[in-house]
């Protein structure tokens, strides 16, 4: 186990490594310049060079990640060009939003994915079948953005059932942050909960036609225990992986979600990030986000042996 | 063109392309508190006055930081935290200014010429200022008392108190300058009718009323929130939802469906800016660099240049592209500005076979290719294709180059372009509307371009305080530049502001300021 961990972490901060230089030296290869885009209207030469002096822009290119890392290896990602705040400062208000909006998409997609996936499956042919396959491919084929659109016209503007967009932070007031986030988090873990309910519902039709499961049956057991405790823990290992791979679907998503609804995350600063050419905050974004998937993927890699205790974490048949 | 016309007809009975500032709350029919939300299409930058340089900073600094000099609806300066105009020397180069007695910055210290005189040093000496080239050729600045400060110019230089109605006019607290140094925009303190209270990095901007303000009672709510939302159909939807009050920079798309709401209205004013055609004639190195030739018949003979011109339909264009709500222009010289004259807004009209004529004069084949770089949003794109099929008339060929905001700006202080398409938001002072972009080596003549004639004109413009001299001098500078032709005057943007009806007092004039401090909710 303490080697399997060694090794693991060891590839991580490789990879970490890897994203960073690619991160860094791709931002730079791009088109268009922070100087210029933060002098906006008012640029003269003297401005511009000022502004490239004071972020060190001015610096080769080697320097400035030689000093970027260093100072990332001491927590510091370093002042954002657009709006001179601390980008520590803004991932410590942005993260929380993205974290619960990513969460509560995930909860929901895979109580209702898999939910519905089971009833698929153990209705085989009946109308909850069809019901289950035609919400799923209207949530997998339905682009987030759309949906979002319609529900802020719908259920906000129309109904007035949710706001249109903003947050309230969880601590200050619980029931308007729940009240602010619950339509983003639908609209955002609809596709997951699709796939998720595609993925549960062919591991099911596979475990409920396996042996063990007609051995449970012809033992006797309750068609619900065979249900939940034969046929759908052997099901959720594919769920768990499905889950683990959309993440980065998900954090995709949560971009185009949190701009729609005027969220306060990584998605929507992001995007800011990358229209104002603001180096420090795609840098810092983009290795946090790898940090992110790193220790997913190893979470999930956990929770198999914890799912299915045939599997090891040390990779060794048992 | 009647279906678009249709859009800007629904609603009360204010034309479209009509100014309408909002007029200031009744105070028997407004109650005293509340707070207002306001979606804004863009995150401000530093809340900086000396460091700030997008316009969005400049709404939040309408409600938190006074100037010395504001704008009123007619586009003429009037006082703020001055008590009337300056008072300038005969030979041009004493500007003294009175300033308003028992004012208290924020932070409760006093308002007076100490903090003016440091304020402006600030602008003058930060290696990171947008101010410095704004306040000209300042050489000393003097407080002969608390109320009045003296400033010493190096020429005569009358776009100054333009300056001074912007953020250059914003004084800070010194103490707070003190403590916070280059991080005055984490907790900016001015004089205004709201402090600083708190900003959500990407999200949203807080501010509070000021029981330190002069004028406090004039003041009816508690709160303004800024929220930042830079979908103009979202904003459009908080507006219905109620969640905002108002919303900023409304698409010309949804004006008319806006105006159609009984619990809203628009307030609209032309802007002192344009948006224009810039032809590259000897931007080669980069902008700021000598201008060498550039081997093309568009770039050396200024008839090329005018036959684009000739073919153009402005009219056509704001009314197919914009449902007519953007004015035509010509010039860089605002009809509401007060420095406008017939000369100054001549307008070469549509031509098609004038364009004809004038490429073949100048020897080139027809279609005469040309390709256009301009910004890939919806509108621009909608732009490009509407002069793409205008121009064709006229023997060009226009090839469109649709690119991200920031590598536009990128490749056009390069020089790597043949036609860009861009604008400028507008100042007060026509002098920082022309020189820069068109004055020999200005900082943002990316064209490349350079005319004796025009630089003397300008020159003397920006020296003299006489209007009617200055006046006469821009209409000269205005012919000289359509003869020219480098950057072809296009359009004038409408800022269209929609404020829900629950709100009175709020006020946008020609500068595109929405000015939120003195508004409150009707009783």
């Amino acid at each position: 186990m303490a080697r399997y961990l060694l090794t693991r972490a060891w590839h991580s901060a490789l990879t970490l490594l890897m994203s960073t230089v690619v991160v860094f030296f791709g931002v730079r290869a791009l088109p268009g310049d922070p100087a210029l885009a933060l002098a906006g209207e008012d640029r003269s030469p003297e401005a511009l060079e000022a502004i490239r002096h004071h972020y060190g822009l001015d610096q080769p290119l080697p320097i400035q990640f030689a000093q970027y890392v260093g100072r990332v290896a001491q927590g510091d990602f370093g002042v954002s060009i657009r709006t001179g705040i601390p980008v520590s400062s803004m991932l410590t208000t942005a993260l929380p939003v993205t974290v619960e909006l990513s969460l509560l998409a995930i909860l929901l997609a895979a109580a209702l994915g898999v939910g519905a996936g089971v009833l698929a499956a153990v209705r085989r042919g009946r109308p909850a079948e069809w019901l289950a396959n035609g919400l799923a491919l209207v949530g997998l084929s339905v682009p987030h953005f759309w949906l979002g659109l319609l529900a802020i016209l719908y259920l906000s503007v129309a109904a007035g059932l949710f706001p249109a967009s903003g947050f309230v932070p969880l601590l200050q007031d619980p029931v308007g942050n729940l009240h602010h986030i619950v339509l983003p988090a639908v609209i955002l873990g609809t596709g997951l909960a699709a796939i998720i309910m595609r993925q549960t519902r062919s591991a099911m039709l596979e475990a409920l036609s396996s042996d063990h499961v007609r051995t449970a049956k012809a033992k006797g057991l309750r068609p619900r225990a065979v249900i939940t405790r034969h046929a759908l823990r052997n099901s959720l290992i594919v769920v768990v992986t499905i889950v683990g791979l959309q993440l980065g679907g998900l954090i995709s998503g949560a971009v185009v979600t949190e701009q729609i609804f005027g969220l306060p995350g990584f998605g929507k600063m992001t995007i800011d990030a990358v229209f104002q050419r603001d180096y420090p905050v795609i840098q810092a974004v983009v290795l946090l986000t790898a940090t992110a998937y790193i220790v997913i993927n190893f979470l999930v890699d956990l929770l198999y042996s914890v799912i299915d205790p045939r599997i090891r974490v040390t990779g060794e048949p048992a | 063109m009647s279906k678009d016309e249709g859009g800007a007809t629904s609603g009360d009975n204010q034309a479209a392309g009509q100014d309408n500032f909002g007029t200031p709350a009744d105070p028997a029919a407004v109650k005293k508190g509340g707070k207002l939300v306001i979606a804004l299409s863009a995150e401000p930058d530093a809340l900086d006055p000396t460091l700030s340089r997008s316009l969005y900073s400049r709404y939040v600094f309408q409600a938190i930081c006074q100037k010395l000099y504001d704008v009123n609806e007619q586009a003429q300066v009037v006082p703020q935290l001055a008590t009337a105009l300056p008072t300038v020397s005969g030979d041009g180069k004493t500007v003294t200014i009175p300033l308003r007695q028992g004012a208290r910055f924020a932070d409760g210290t006093p308002f007076d010429s100490a903090a003016v005189k440091a304020t402006l040093q600030r602008h003058l000496t930060n290696a990171r200022s947008a101010r410095k080239s704004e306040l000209g050729p300042i050489d000393t600045v003097d407080t002969p008392d608390a109320n009045s400060v003296v400033i010493h110019l190096k020429q005569p230089f009358a776009p100054l108190v333009g300056a001074l109605a912007d953020r250059a006019g914003m004084i800070m607290s010194p103490k707070a300058l003190q403590t916070l140094g280059d991080n005055f925009a984490s907790a900016p303190v001015c004089v205004g009718p709201f402090k600083f209270a708190k900003r959500v990095p990407q999200n949203s901007i807080d501010v509070v009323r000021d029981p330190n303000f002069y004028d406090a009672t004039k003041v009816n709510l508690d709160a303004i929130s800024w929220h930042i939302l830079s979908d103009a159909s979202i904003r459009a939807a908080n507006l219905r939802s109620g969640d905002a009050q108002v919303a900023d920079s409304i698409s010309t798309q949804d004006y008319g469906a806006l105006r159609g709401d009984s619990s809203l209205s628009v307030l609209q004013s032309q802007s002192l800016g344009y948006q224009g055609l810039t032809f590259n004639i000897g931007n080669v190195d980069g902008v700021g660099t000598t201008p060498k030739p550039i081997n093309r018949p568009i770039a050396q003979n200024a008839k090329v240049r005018q036959a684009f011109e000739y073919a153009l339909d402005r009219k056509a264009l704001v009314q197919a592209v914009f449902n007519g709500l953007n004015a035509p222009a010509c010039s860089p010289i605002s009809p509401a500005s007060p420095f406008s004259s017939e000369e100054a807004q001549a307008c070469p009209q549509h031509d098609p076979a004038k364009a004809k004529q004038l490429l073949s004069e100048a020897g080139v084949q027809t279609p005469y290719p040309v390709a256009m770089l301009i910004s890939n949003t919806p509108d621009s794109l909608r732009l490009a294709q509407a002069l793409q099929a205008m121009v064709k008339d006229g023997g060009f060929d226009l090839k469109i180059n649709p690119v991200e905001y920031s590598s536009l700006l990128d490749e056009q202080d390069r020089g790597n372009f043949e036609l860009l398409q861009l604008g400028w938001s507008g100042r007060i002072d026509p002098d920082a509307n022309i020189t820069n972009f068109v004055g020999t080596g200005g900082s943002q003549n990316v064209s490349g371009y350079s005319n004796p004639q025009l630089d003397a004109a300008l020159t003397q413009a920006r020296q003299s305080n006489d209007l009617e001299e200055r006046k006469k001098l821009y209409g000269q500078a205005v012919t000289i530049l359509q003869q020219d032709d480098a950057l072809i005057y296009l359009y004038r943007q409408r800022n269209l502001t929609a404020v829900s009806k629950k709100i009175q007092g709020l006020q946008v004039f020609p500068d595109g300021v929405i000015r939120a401090a003195f508004a409150g909710f009707t009783k």
